[in-house]
């Protein structure tokens, strides 16, 4: 029997279509223009459909996770036995990782797809990421949140990527979707044969959910040089501060001569900082480890108090989950609980192949 | 056979011309540039569904492509080829030399330039773009040109990007290679007014003369293509694609008029012309719903400033005759110095102690010259002209000598021009002396003979006769 899939819309490229009115490409798309469009996909589940949002991602905020997560709790309460949520792939990363944390035991699979390439277009990526993510659903016993995008820039096939270790690295390219410092989870052809590539243990419990507090106000600071403590100071009135850092997770806080006094400003400034909200540090490398023991300068962070060493968390990732950790706890908890391995965010070894390897 | 009596037949036909221009592609950097390479540095495989266009029908011809379910396999080239001919990137701003070449083309085609270029998007499913259409943009409107069966009207004038190039076909898999994708193409379009098959050949002619007129149009086999549109009295319109030389138009159409003639088909098609001057099915002719917007790309707006800029250049035709007129050169010469773009007003006005004469042989029959004598087939370069010219305007070669250097900068050698450099009157006399000498009672001719060996490429011939003569 086939199985019951709803298809959640949320808007992005995959659900735009060009405005006439405008000349541009907005989020104009109904639900039942996706099944028009696609109708061999009726053939491979029963498919109902239907729009929470019309968006592009780069607009969403955190209220959006909680209400995505409540539809899907919906869906589930409904006997749903899978879901595909459409998205802008701009911020996808992001929410496959609320999701995550937001839905503790998720029972069913969620499988969030975008596109690269509007559906209204005789090449869009769409088509292929949509019919892979319903034939992975449709026939493997997965369940928890994952992404599903491109392999390569050919259209045979996608990857089923771990929705707290992926990100978009690349900005027009269909298989812009590459796991970070992990390895998908399984390859999918478009005539639905699943290669599993990394096994999932996800343990049993109550399906729960821990919903994100929309009113944090969480900041992400990129390391540069010629940093200004005018900038530390900026995030004064914040809930928590992730600071994407140099190398191994560095920023600039050492006064070596009398061209670098300000260095000494942004150290006391993050003390100050750190001593009122958590601040994270992760590396702006994108791929690896960070490590605040092998340099002085990383020593010299950790005893004001920044914390995030020896974590390979992507910086969206370490982003969300700090807000939902502030979100269900006390803000005294966090030096503990950001180093607590919730959702397969944080690997315990860095495999050699994290970085390279050719899923074909 | 009876000839045709195209007036009572009815007999309309219009042309359409597509002109690659040279340069960089449309929408991105890469060079115009054909590949070399035995095997691409990438080959990726591709599915390409229709989509609705504006009018939200989905293409007939669209449709009819879809139905084969294809796969496209296309052959990527790094040095040609970068993410937006694959539709990994969005287009980049459009290439202003081209947008320029066709507002050229535009005013010397007397057509009426549009102020908003609107970028659009037509539907084509078979696989040879990428992006599943091709990019197209109406630059202007109602041009003619006039031929002796009086004026064509030209409807349009399009900018667009070239397609791929089929390399192969298996039934299910297509393969393109995309070297040629995206390279700038000027689409000329004619009203019905072509009267007849000879009229055809004419009209293509005289727009191909002014579209050569143009800088920027690339030369050479397969950059630039003739269809016919044409129909009859109670016939549907027939579209023939793909004459492999002007020639055969005439014939082409003729047979293809009296195939309507004989054997009307029901509803118009699209049919290619083959080498032995029939023409074969290939295609229904696509409907209309094939246009939506290029949301990728701002509207252009054509401002006063651009189009001030822009001069249309002198037509072939009228070049060749102020060069014949000015310079007092043949007209094949002329005409050849435009065809070839050799430069040569700009030598003319950098050395204008050299007659023009001169420089037209050095540009144009020297090279022809050390072919059919000396055998050269490789390419001369710029610099080998350059040198000469320059090292002839500074006597440092002899008008005698100019072959000889050709030939050794031919052979990738660096001329030594002392052995040019030309001798007082003094030291010819003391040579001809010592060989008069040396030879007594000898001839005039051996003398001559004798000198000529010894003085060739520094003494003019006329010179060593009257020296000779003076002293025998």
């Amino acid at each position: 029997m086939m199985k019951k899939i709803s298809i959640l819309h949320l808007g992005g490229t995959i659900s735009s279509k060009v405005d006439y009115k405008t000349g541009g490409v907005s989020s104009k798309f109904s639900e039942k223009d996706m099944l028009e469009l696609y109708p061999e996909i009726k053939k491979i589940a029963k498919i109902s459909s239907r729009l929470i949002a019309n968006m592009l991602s780069e607009d969403m905020n955190f209220q959006h996770y909680n209400l995505i997560s409540k539809e899907i709790q919906k869906e589930v309460k409904k006997g749903t036995e899978g879901i595909i949520i459409t998205h802008g792939t701009d911020t996808l990363h992001y929410t496959s990782a609320a999701l995550s944390f937001i839905l503790e035991h998720l029972p069913i699979p969620v499988i969030l797809v975008g596109a690269q390439r509007s559906s209204d277009r005789g090449s869009s990526d769409a088509e292929l990421n949509l019919i892979c993510a319903l034939n992975f659903i449709a026939q493997s016993n997965f369940s928890g949140i994952a992404v599903c995008m491109h392999s390569s820039t050919s259209d045979d096939a996608c990857l089923i990527l771990p929705p707290t270790k992926s990100r978009k690295i690349h900005s027009s390219r269909r298989d812009a979707f590459k796991a970070i410092n992990s390895k998908p989870i399984a390859r999918v052809t478009k005539q639905g044969n699943i290669g599993f590539i990394k096994k999932i243990t996800e343990k049993n419990g109550n399906f729960k959910l821990y919903l994100f507090n929309p009113d944090l106000k969480i900041g992400i600071l990129k390391s540069h040089p010629n940093l200004s403590s005018l900038e530390i100071k900026n995030y004064s009135k914040f809930d928590g501060l992730v600071i994407e850092g140099t190398g191994l997770g560095h920023i600039a806080v050492n006064k070596i001569d009398s061209l670098t006094n300000e260095n000494e400003n942004v150290l006391k400034e993050l003390k100050k900082l750190a001593k009122k909200i958590p601040i994270i540090m992760t590396t702006q490398c994108i791929f690896g480890r960070t490590n605040l023991d092998v340099y002085s300068s990383g020593r010299k962070l950790q005893e004001a108090g920044i914390l995030g060493t020896q974590l390979d968390m992507t910086t969206e990732t370490a982003f969300i989950k700090l807000a939902w950790l502030l979100s269900n706890h006390k803000k005294e908890e966090i030096p503990k609980l950001i180093n607590k391995n919730y959702r397969n965010e944080i690997s315990s070894r860095t495999s050699l192949d994290f970085l390279d390897y050719v899923y074909t | 056979m009876e000839k045709l009596n195209y007036k009572k037949l009815g007999f309309k036909a219009g042309l359409e011309i597509h002109q690659q221009l040279d340069g960089k592609k449309l929408f991105c950097k890469c060079p115009v540039k054909t590949n070399k390479k035995e095997t691409p540095d990438l080959t990726i495989k591709r599915k390409i569904r229709a989509v609705a266009g504006e009018s939200g029908k989905k293409d007939i011809a669209a449709l009819y492509e879809e139905k084969k379910d294809k796969t496209f396999i296309y052959e990527f080239y790094q040095d040609c080829n970068c993410l937006v001919e694959i539709d990994e990137e969005p287009p980049n701003n459009i290439n202003q030399d081209s947008l320029e070449a066709a507002l050229q083309l535009s005013l010397l085609l007397k057509a009426k330039i549009e102020p908003k270029i609107k970028i659009m998007r037509k539907i084509v499913i078979d696989g040879s773009n990428v992006s599943g259409f091709q990019r197209t943009m109406l630059i202007s409107t109602n041009g003619k040109i006039k031929t002796s069966k009086g004026t064509v009207k030209i409807e349009t004038i399009l900018l667009e990007e070239e397609a791929a190039k089929k390399i192969a076909s298996n039934g299910k898999d297509i393969t393109y290679r995309l070297d040629r994708l995206g390279v700038p193409l000027i689409e000329i379009a004619t009203s019905p007014d072509i009267k007849d098959p000879e009229h055809a050949k004419e009209t293509a002619e005289t727009i191909g003369m002014i579209l050569r007129s143009i800088d920027l149009t690339k030369r050479g086999l397969g950059t630039i293509r003739q269809d016919i549109n044409l129909s009859i009295k109670n016939s549907p319109r027939i579209e023939i694609k793909g004459f492999q030389d002007l020639r055969s138009i005439p014939k082409i159409t003729e047979y293809e008029t009296k195939r309507l003639i004989n054997d009307p088909p029901k509803k118009g098609e699209v049919r290619k012309a083959e080498k032995d001057l029939t023409t074969t099915f290939l295609r229904p002719l696509p409907g209309k719903a094939r246009m939506y917007p290029e949301t990728d790309h701002k509207e252009i707006e054509i401002t006063g400033d651009l189009l001030s800029k822009i001069t249309p250049p002198e037509l072939i035709t009228e070049r060749t005759l102020n060069l014949e007129r000015k310079y007092n050169l043949s007209p094949q010469l002329a005409a050849e110095i435009v065809k070839k773009k050799v430069g040569f007003i700009r030598y003319t006005k950098e050395f204008p102690r050299l007659s023009p004469k001169i420089i037209a042989y050095i540009l144009v029959e020297a090279p022809k010259e050390l072919r059919s004598r000396f055998h050269v087939t490789k390419k001369l370069k710029a610099s080998d002209f350059e040198f000469i010219i320059e090292n002839l305007n500074s006597n440092k070669i002899p008008r005698d000598a100019i072959l000889d250097v050709f030939l050794k900068l031919s052979k990738g050698l660096h001329p030594n021009l002392t052995q040019y450099s030309s001798l007082s009157d003094k030291e010819i006399e003391k040579t001809i002396e010592t060989i008069i000498a040396e030879n007594q009672g000898a001839p005039f001719n051996a003398l001559m003979g004798i000198a000529m060996s010894k003085l060739k490429n520094r003494v003019e011939g006329k010179k060593i006769a009257e020296t000779i003569k003076k002293f025998t």
